[in-house]
């Protein structure tokens, strides 16, 4: 059959940067679908994307789809036909009512015996018409984190929909989307090009674009940018800090990327150099430059424009930086005049949450739990210092440059306690409290951080929780999810072992007594699940299955690191060691056992041969895995517990536990107990998934 | 030389141009020009409306006695409001920069998400900061809600930061270099001005004055409310707002309290945007019929 290339292009006003990509994805994703869901898969799909519009190309798409049969089965042939072999009127109706002539009706083998039925051909339809419906529903059905309306206000997208380009085979396909009747035109850059272009397939689409100041690859646009912000940085004796995220954002924010460099005042490098990044980088999206001694005076700025043709677009940037430099310094400047201790008072104005007080009180209970972690992890030395930091952890939230740069909140009262000679556990404590601030940041530097920010992060999960807001689907106004994926994050890269709940416990018991809300028993019940959460997530990342972590979480998750040693130990151990047998023995196990606790067996009770060598195998197992456990040696508890698999085989070959006699039966049910009870005390096995 | 005075008269003869109706500022201290009865009100309901009008926007917080380049206590806004929102409402506000001499392939401009919201007048919107050269100059917003009532037909709501603008195309140093007109800079008009209403705002304002203000306009506007008087009504929520601000500016809302005040005077606002609506249907929405009435 023949095919055809599909090029669909909706414009739309500025989408977005953040909901570009995904927006592409999923267009391409959905439309694929629901064409091969109609039989009509092309050879090829590409998906492109700018701020002002989503595009698929699809090539090799069949002109139409496959013809088909379909048989309807009608009357008993018995009932449809007299003694004559003239169709009755239970076959004139059946013939009439399937709109075929009662002379083509067949008779078949049903499941009912022989039965009437009639065969029809549905004839394929056009590409072009079941585009015609597919493509408005899928764009219909793209899911955007807000939508809108505009005009008359009958529809809703991310944005006002302003053309619909869908070409088949050089023709236009007919359609409307979002109220939009689809042509054959485009549009170039807003700016730089002012025709219409029209399309008859995909090169010319591309190709046409290109011409037109648009460049519709972003990843394209990505590496354009890089490469010339690298070059522009190299001529100033600099480089720019890699910064994946800057990257993406500034090529979804531009069709056609054009690079210019600028400078700011030298004087403004006195200033902290966090301030001056995240005033160009956050504030200004531009990228910074650094020289082998440091910060160079110059940016990197991004346009959507091929040249800045008499500079006024540098100039333009380099005007707003300084002004933005020097309204940080006049801050800056202003902070430094009140040290961090003289601005505690002033945090009792400030609200944590309604019920649960100021800031004053938060930090109050941030010195004592701080202490706390500090002598759990087994680091009294480090008490002093830890309660200092969190005494002035959040006096920056009254400073003038936190108002004004909110992201550095931390960061700067890190830097105004080193200015005040704090001692490095200190300021260095305040300076990373907030580390890790995402998926892809590290945990604090120092162990004083860490256990500050395990501090701060178990103070705000168990308060909320105390008083119910717990976050619900997308609503987490506090930030709690990523409060405790750091926790775990940082509890792991420590390596420190210890249950959590004594932290929690302290944390709650901290807060005032006659708080509305759950219990503290219940916040802890519910903090465990929620903590069990963010650790299968942190799991997850690390690789493990899904079944190896809920065997490694059904058996504990309060010590984050230990669970994430077992999980290792247990993929590790797996990809050494067949754990088929052993995991369909425990499965077993389970199902025989249930819930039942029946006690220690009694050896004077075993009759069976493989009875007494399960029992043997059982305890030299018992007391190796006892070794290696002492010694957290997990993989190698893990692959001793899997040496265990033949004995218990041939248990259950041999031996019937279901026994009539009542006292063998309990005695061979407890052998299974206190088997299953001391193997899974590291993971629970049955929880594995093996294919039969 | 470009003006503060020339730049205003040229977008409101561009936007004059595009049919809008030519209001003049509100007569009450304000926050923003979204505040204008010409805004809050007139996007609800079905009636088409175009307008513009330069509206001063008092933000007693914001003032910096006169001694920042670029904060003021009171700045202008050109406020322009379109319904229902033209398809080529980009192009429009692009071609209204081009008014102002600026040649938009020397420049870089776009538009960037930025989605405003007012908590006090039940109002968000969706859209975009419009950044030019890196400077914030405009704020582009697609008005979904106002007084809590969803809006249909969309409002399109363009703000000029009038003194930002003048400041950037005459690469002005600080807003206080601009010049006014040919003669006199924007220092020598308004300086003195800022100096002493930040001095009063931040120190002098009498705080028990302001919660009393608040509180009997509050009253107020429920009686005129109760009485079928929506501008009256609205006139006093507007003093509510800024007392509100006036009290804020002075350090004297906690943050408990901003909670609640915030919902007092939003309840007084979707009040007086239901009682609009319902006052309209009542006249049939005059300004739809093909001859409008007076209204």
């Amino acid at each position: 059959m023949k095919s055809l290339d599909f090029v669909f292009e909706i414009r739309t006003e500025e989408i977005p940067a953040p909901a570009l990509m995904p927006a592409r994805l999923e267009l391409a994703r959905r439309l694929n679908e629901a064409l091969a869901d109609e039989g009509l898969a092309p050879e090829s799909s590409e998906s492109f994307a700018t701020p002002r519009r989503l595009a698929v190309v699809l090539r090799g798409l069949p002109e139409r789809q496959a013809d088909r049969s379909t048989e309807v089965l009608g009357p008993p042939a018995a009932n449809a036909f007299d003694s004559n072999g003239k169709p009755t009127k239970a076959a004139q109706g059946f013939a009439k009512a399937q709109k075929v002539d009662v002379a083509e009706l067949v008779v078949v083998d049903s499941p009912r015996g022989k039965t009437v039925a009639a065969r029809r051909m549905i004839p394929g339809r056009e590409a072009a018409d079941v585009l015609g419906e597919v493509v408005p529903r899928v764009v219909e059905e793209l899911s955007f984190p807000k939508t809108m309306r505009w005009g008359v206000g009958d529809r809703s997208f991310v944005r006002p929909v302003r053309g619909v380009l869908a070409v088949l085979g050089g023709r236009v396909v007919s359609m409307e989307v979002l109220g939009v009747a689809a042509g054959d035109r485009t549009v170039g850059h807003r700016v730089l090009s002012d025709s219409e272009i029209r399309v008859t397939g995909p090169d010319d689409y591309l190709s046409g674009l290109r011409g037109a100041f648009v460049e519709p690859d972003g990843e394209a646009r990505r590496m354009l940018i890089l490469d010339r912000a690298r070059r522009l940085a190299a001529e100033v004796g600099g480089q720019i800090e890699a910064h994946a995220d800057l990257a993406s954002t500034l090529s979804d924010l531009v069709e056609w990327p054009g690079l210019v460099r600028g400078s700011f005042a030298p004087e403004f490098l006195e200033l902290p150099e966090e301030i001056t990044v995240t005033a160009m980088r956050t504030h200004q999206k531009y990228v910074p430059v650094r020289g082998p001694g440091g910060l160079l005076p110059h940016f990197v700025a991004v346009m959507d424009n091929s040249e800045d043709r008499k500079g006024f677009i540098a100039k333009g940037s380099e005007w707003v930086l300084n002004a933005r430099l020097a309204d940080a310094r006049f801050f800056f400047e202003a902070d430094v005049q009140q040290r961090l201790e003289a601005r505690v008072p002033a945090l009792e104005h400030l609200t944590f949450q309604d019920r649960l007080g100021d800031y004053r009180q938060k930090t109050r209970r941030l010195e004592d739990l701080s202490e706390e972690i500090a002598r759990l992890v087994g680091r009294a030395d480090l008490v002093e210092a830890v309660r200092s930091a969190a005494f002035l952890s959040k006096a920056d939230l009254t400073t003038l440059v936190v108002k004004e740069f909110t992201d550095l909140q931390g960061i700067m009262g890190g830097i105004y306690a080193r200015r005040e000679r704090h001692p490095d556990a200190v300021w260095k404590a305040i300076y990373d409290q907030y580390r890790p601030a995402s998926g892809s940041d590290d945990p604090p530097r120092e162990v004083s951080g860490a256990i500050l920010s395990l501090a701060d992060r178990f103070d705000s999960l168990c308060s909320l929780f105390r008083i119910g807001l717990v976050p619900t689907g997308s609503k987490d106004p506090y930030a709690l999810r990523r409060a405790a994926l750091g926790a775990v994050t940082i509890a792991i890269a420590r390596n420190w072992r210890t249950d959590w709940r004594p932290i929690a416990r302290k944390a709650l018991s901290l807060l005032p007594a006659d708080l509305p809300g759950p219990g503290p028993e219940q916040t802890l019940e519910e903090l465990g699940r929620f903590f069990a959460e963010r650790l299968r997530a942190v799991l997850e990342r690390r690789g493990h299955s899904y079944d190896e972590i809920s065997a490694v979480l059904n058996v504990g998750i309060w010590d984050f690191a230990d669970a994430a040693d077992r999980a290792r130990a247990l993929s590790d151990a797996r990809r050494h060691m067949d754990f088929r047998a052993l995991i369909l023995a425990f499965k077993r196990i389970r199902n025989i056992v249930g819930s039942d606790t029946p006690g220690a067996p009694d050896p004077k009770l075993y009759r069976e041969n493989a009875e007494r060598v399960l029992a043997a195998d059982f305890l030299q197992a018992k007391q190796a895995i006892a070794a290696f456990v002492g010694e957290r040696l997990y993989r190698e508890a893990m692959e001793t517990i899997a040496s265990i698999a033949p004995s218990l085989d041939r248990f259950f070959v041999d031996v019937l536990v279901n026994c009539p006699e009542e006292d063998l039966k309990r005695n061979r049910l407890a052998l299974l107990a206190s088997i299953q009870k001391e193997f899974t005390s590291l993971a629970d096995f049955s929880e594995i998934v093996v294919e039969k | 030389m470009l003006t503060l005075q020339r730049l205003i008269a040229d977008l409101t003869a561009f936007w004059e141009g595009e049919g809008c109706l030519i209001e003049q500022p509100y007569d009450l201290p304000v926050g923003a020009g979204t505040m204008h009865p010409a805004t809050f009100l007139r996007v609800l309901g079905p009636e088409p409306w175009r307008c513009a009008y330069v509206q001063p926007s008092r933000r007693p917080a914001d003032g910096r006695y006169g001694e920042n380049p670029m904060r003021l206590g009171r700045h202008m806004q050109l406020q322009v409001v379109l319904k229902p929102s033209p398809a080529d409402v980009q192009q429009m506000y692009l071609r209204s920069l081009e008014r102002l001499g600026v040649v938009l392939a020397e420049h870089d401009v776009r538009f960037e998400e930025d989605n405003w919201e007012s908590p006090t007048l039940g109002a968000w919107g969706v859209g975009w900061q419009v950044v030019m050269d890196g400077m914030e100059i405009t704020q582009f917003t697609y008005f979904q809600q106002a007084g809590g009532i969803d809006l249909s037909p969309v409002t399109a709501e363009i703000t000029y930061g009038l003194e930002r603008i003048a400041m950037f195309l005459s690469k002005a140093a600080s807003v206080f270099d601009v010049q006014w007109n040919d003669a006199l800079t924007y220092g020598q008009v308004r300086r003195r001005d800022e100096v002493e209403m930040s001095k009063y705002d931040f120190e002098v304002a009498d705080v028990e004055l302001a919660a009393w203000m608040l509180e009997r306009h509050e009253k107020e506007a429920r009686r005129c409310l109760d009485a079928g008087l929506v501008l009256p009504a609205y006139e006093a929520t507007l003093v509510c707002s800024h007392q509100f601000n006036i009290l804020d500016a002075r350090g004297a809302v906690s943050a408990t309290d901003r909670v609640g005040l915030v919902r007092r005077i939003r309840d007084l606002a979707c009040a007086c945007a239901r009682a609009y609506v319902s006052g309209k249907e009542g006249s049939r929405f005059p300004l739809s019929e093909p001859e409008p009435a007076i209204y």
